[in-house]
């Protein structure tokens, strides 16, 4: 019996694994091999190393940054009630899913020297020079990226912490310890293992950035991405960006592993359990002024303009037009969105590069979610041993430099029959791959807690394997799935990278028009009007998920 | 009945999907198509040019496109999405994936070792661009002429004149690295921009191998070093810094941003067009670069490109005598030196500002 369901989830893995094989793991190992001997040389250099530092620097600043936001802000969303929360609890993970070339415009607008925070300050404080220099150091790369990570931070530690068991905290109150003591012995504790995870997944996304970096600092900053970028695209020396990428790639391996080993879940936790008392966060009169309160309330100002400062800012610069005396309200960007007229800026009319956006979007997913669903069914169910390796090797494009990976793509298919070289193809099959595993990990915390009983119980009840699929399991993972389905779409939205590799004239995307509209100097607003696109339709996504998701914990 | 109102529940579903798919396909055109399909079409009467981002936004696209248009019915599309060195590599990387469909590339000469080591162009001479006899030798520094001369110009730097005022300027490379210029230049990455370069390449002009030496002491005085022109000039504009490595005609575009030089100098910069091996027009390409050679379009470029013609009997405008500044000892490196030693040059500035 044991024997035939390792085979069964053995050969449900097979067409994933021939999938990645075949798209992930054959283009990538063929461009490696060029690098692999460059591999020593390369570490032997003092720069490289430099650089390598510096990656990590910055990923460890980045991640404790990402902490400092998030953590409080998971607190928030835990212990109080306010109006909007749920609207809060959905839109705080946009940030998340938006292409860096966005965060990174949304930075520049908000705090460079004539930003809106500096004339702000400026005019409010009379001031001649502006206070705040923010831009071109450490300090805006951390910044951006706990823009970018506090909400999957603050997300995490929330769906954990609304799954605690209230008992144990009431026994210790019950006891006689204070609410401090409460919090560092007991709750922090249980709380510790989905911090964990989530400061894992945050410190391979900060290792991995590169554009923030590449705009927010300046070429004096680079990380080990931006080196690969650099080898490749200014250098057109590939072997010597294959051998970093390998470098790379150990590394990120390395941190998977160690996420995996953490229990890695990303996704909510749909749990039923009795949930703890809230407190509403507004409350009226003379407890409003409480110093915990106060502190409370400029904690709120700090991460409200952190996070929605730059995205604020996108949106109004987007019906800003620059002309040669000045800033003046209009649609022009809007209306640069929508035309159908070539545009050489981009190389494809603008109106394409949305629709291309979205179609790439459905197809990624279309290829994901069944991919997603059976790696989840597979790795979960599977009883081998090295069962986290093979987990980990399976999440491996989380871990990869997505630039050596279109790179990669480019290279493999060039000759039939599998000519995807140039075609949409390549850059459908290269966003599957990046975004199905987050498909896996919406998926398998719901798989490993569902209880096996149920479907045994269809078995014995005269249901068919499949039919015990189709009305015990599917229910139960939908959810999950849908989950897996709207941040794999809106991932895919927002893929720079790879895509910037792989479009040629007819497959250029959103993201990849506002990176090459950012290098010119003109149509700031087109490119803050597509952002805002992307803004709204991820969004949008995100709402659909929480109500969808909801519907499906509420049961049927 | 539990089945029925599955199967309706499902058809529903899927009945939506296709109709979202079906509007889709709609909105999109024939652009849903495969954009192979497409390409092939569209080859037979479309001539694509590969250029360099600014040439577009500010430059005679838009007139040249309409002209050459005009002159031959033939359709132009410009691709402009980044520098001189983004556009070779989009060249390469589309070459290498099975095939571009640029037939024209228009970039800046110092890219010409690069392009030659990937046999990327066909030498031209002047029986297939006849307005080549009227560029001066001097600006024709690639003896096989891989990459036409069309427009020229002078790397230097320019400040913000109510940042600075004349007096304060430094007047020579040492002054550069002096206390009260902390965190007062923009300067651009030579790796992907082609003004970095032409500055990069400045330097090594006037300390040889020793630019590591005075690169690391001009470092305290960079605020950034940016990708490209346009992002270092943006921040310009927007006074993040007085001074910026730009065009020495700056001030043709604004009276406010003056340039000047240091001990006269400053780095000439060739910008020129070339046909791409394996084009489908390759007679149509040659006709394309000899236009640009024109008189007519010629005459266009400094007002819509701040850069110098490079067909000598070109007119130049009357405000240029007072605005367009020309070095008295222009600097250039022998194209023979950087084909050498250009890779060696940028690992070693790497080497000096990344992490530093």
């Amino acid at each position: 019996m044991n024997l035939r369901r390792t085979a069964f989830y053995a050969a449900l893995l097979g067409a994933p694994l021939a999938f990645l094989g075949l798209f992930f793991y054959y283009p990538l190992l063929s461009v490696l091999r060029e690098g692999l001997p460059l591999v020593p040389d390369a570490l032997a250099r003092p720069y490289v190393r430099r650089v390598l530092l510096f990656t990590v620097e910055q990923a460890l600043w980045s991640t404790l940054a990402s902490v400092a936001l998030g953590f409080p802000l998971a607190y928030l969303l835990t212990r109080y009630e306010f109006p909007g929360k749920r609207w809060v609890k959905s839109l705080v993970m946009v940030p998340f899913v938006l292409p860096a070339i966005t965060v990174a415009l949304g930075f520049i607008l908000l705090w460079g020297r004539n930003g809106y925070v500096n004339q702000m300050l400026m005019a409010l404080l009379g001031l001649e020079e502006p206070p705040i220099k923010l831009l071109y150091s450490l300090g805006a790369i951390v910044l951006a990226h706990a823009f970018y990570n506090a909400p999957l931070i603050a997300r995490v530690v929330n769906a954990a912490w609304e799954g605690l068991d209230p008992q144990y905290e009431e026994s210790a109150r019950a006891l006689g310890a204070p609410p401090s003591r409460v919090f560092w012995t007991v709750t922090l504790p249980q709380l510790l293992p989905s911090l964990m995870s989530a400061m894992t997944l945050v410190f391979i996304f900060t290792f991995l950035s590169f554009p923030i970096v590449l705009t927010l600092g300046g070429a004096r900053f680079s990380t080990l991405e931006v080196e690969i970028y650099t080898q490749a695209k200014a250098l057109f020396n590939r072997p010597q960006a294959a051998a970093l990428a390998l470098v790379g790639l150990g590394f990120s391996l390395l941190f998977v592993y160690a996420y995996l080993k953490l229990g890695g879940v990303f996704a909510r936790e749909l749990t039923l359990q009795r949930r703890a008392r809230t407190r509403p966060l507004f409350p009226s009169g003379r407890e409003a002024l409480r110093p915990h309160r106060l502190m409370i309330w400029a904690f709120l100002v700090v991460s409200a303009l952190l996070l929605a400062g730059p995205l604020l800012a996108v949106l109004v610069d987007s019906f800003l037009v620059s002309t040669p005396e000045g800033k003046r309200l209009g649609l022009e960007g809007y209306r640069f969105l929508l035309r159908r007229q070539y545009e050489p800026r981009i190389g494809d009319p603008p109106l394409q590069a949305v629709l291309n956006s979205l179609r790439f979007g459905l197809g990624a997913v279309a290829i994901a979610l069944p991919v997603g669903l059976a790696v989840a069914f597979g790795v979960t169910r599977l009883r081998v041993p090295g069962r986290r390796l093979l987990d980990a090797l399976l999440m491996a494009p989380i871990a990869t430099s997505s630039v050596i990976l279109g790179l990669a793509l480019l290279q493999a298919y060039r000759q039939p029959p599998l000519a995807l070289s140039g075609t949409a193809w390549a850059v459908i099959v290269a966003h599957a791959v990046i975004v199905y595993p987050f498909v896996v990990r919406a998926v398998a915390p719901l798989l490993l807690r569902l209880d096996r009983s149920l479907v045994e119980a269809a078995r014995s009840l005269g249901a068919s394997r499949l039919r015990a699929f189709w009305d015990v399991e599917r229910p139960w993972l939908v959810p999950g799935l849908v989950v897996g389905a709207l941040f794999a779409f809106a991932l895919s939205l927002g893929e720079t990278s790879a895509t910037l590799m792989l479009a040629r004239p007819g497959l250029k995307t959103m993201p990849v028009a506002v990176y090459e509209l950012l290098s010119g100097r003109r149509g700031l607003e087109a490119a803050s009007a597509l952002s805002v696109g992307m803004i709204a339709i991820s969004a949008l996504a995100f709402l659909a998920l929480e109500r969808l998701g909801e519907r499906g914990l509420r049961g049927r | 009945m539990r089945n029925t109102n599955l199967i309706l529940r499902a058809a529903t579903g899927v009945a939506l999907l296709g109709i979202g798919i079906l509007v889709l396909v709609l909105v999109s055109g024939p652009a849903a198509l495969p954009i192979v399909v497409q390409a092939q079409a569209e080859e037979g009467d479309t001539l694509y040019v590969y250029v360099y981002s600014s040439f577009v936004e500010w430059g005679p696209a838009a007139f040249v496109e309409q002209e050459f248009e005009r002159r031959t019915g033939v359709d132009v599309q410009f691709v402009a999405t980044g520098a001189s060195r983004e556009m070779l590599a989009r060249l390469l990387t589309e070459r290498d994936a099975g095939g571009t469909p640029a037939d024209v590339f228009m970039g800046e000469l110092n890219d010409v070792p690069k392009a030659k080591q990937f046999d990327l162009f066909e030498p031209l001479s002047v029986e297939d661009v006849p307005n080549l006899q009227f560029v001066p030798r001097e600006l024709q520094v690639d003896p096989e002429n891989t990459l036409i001369p069309y427009e020229h110009g002078f790397i230097t730097l320019v400040y913000d004149t109510q940042a600075l005022s004349a007096e304060e300027l430094p007047r020579a490379f040492p002054d550069l690295l002096d206390g009260r210029f902390r965190e007062a230049l923009l300067v651009q990455d030579p790796r992907t921009s082609s003004v970095g370069h032409a500055f990069l390449f400045w330097t090594i002009y006037n300390f040889g191998e020793l630019f590591p030496q005075y690169w690391e002491r001009l470092l305290p005085n960079v605020l950034s070093v940016f990708p490209g022109w346009s992002a270092a000039y943006e921040a310009f504009q927007a006074g993040e810094a007085p001074i910026v490595v730009s065009f020495s005609t700056d001030a043709c575009f604004d009276e406010r941003y003056q340039p000047f030089f240091l001990e006269g100098q400053a780095y000439r910069t060739v910008f020129g067009a070339g046909v791409v091996k394996g084009t489908d027009n390759p007679s149509l390409a040659r006709e394309f670069i000899d236009f640009l050679l024109s008189l007519e379009v010629q005459e266009k470029l400094p007002t819509t490109e701040f850069m110098f013609p490079a067909n000598a009997q070109a007119e130049l405008p009357e405000e240029w005598q007072r605005c367009a500044k020309v070095p008295p000892a222009p600097a250039v490196l022998p194209l023979s030196a950087v084909a050498e030693n250009d890779d060696r040059w940028l690992q070693l500035w790497a080497e000096t500002v990344v992490g530093r």
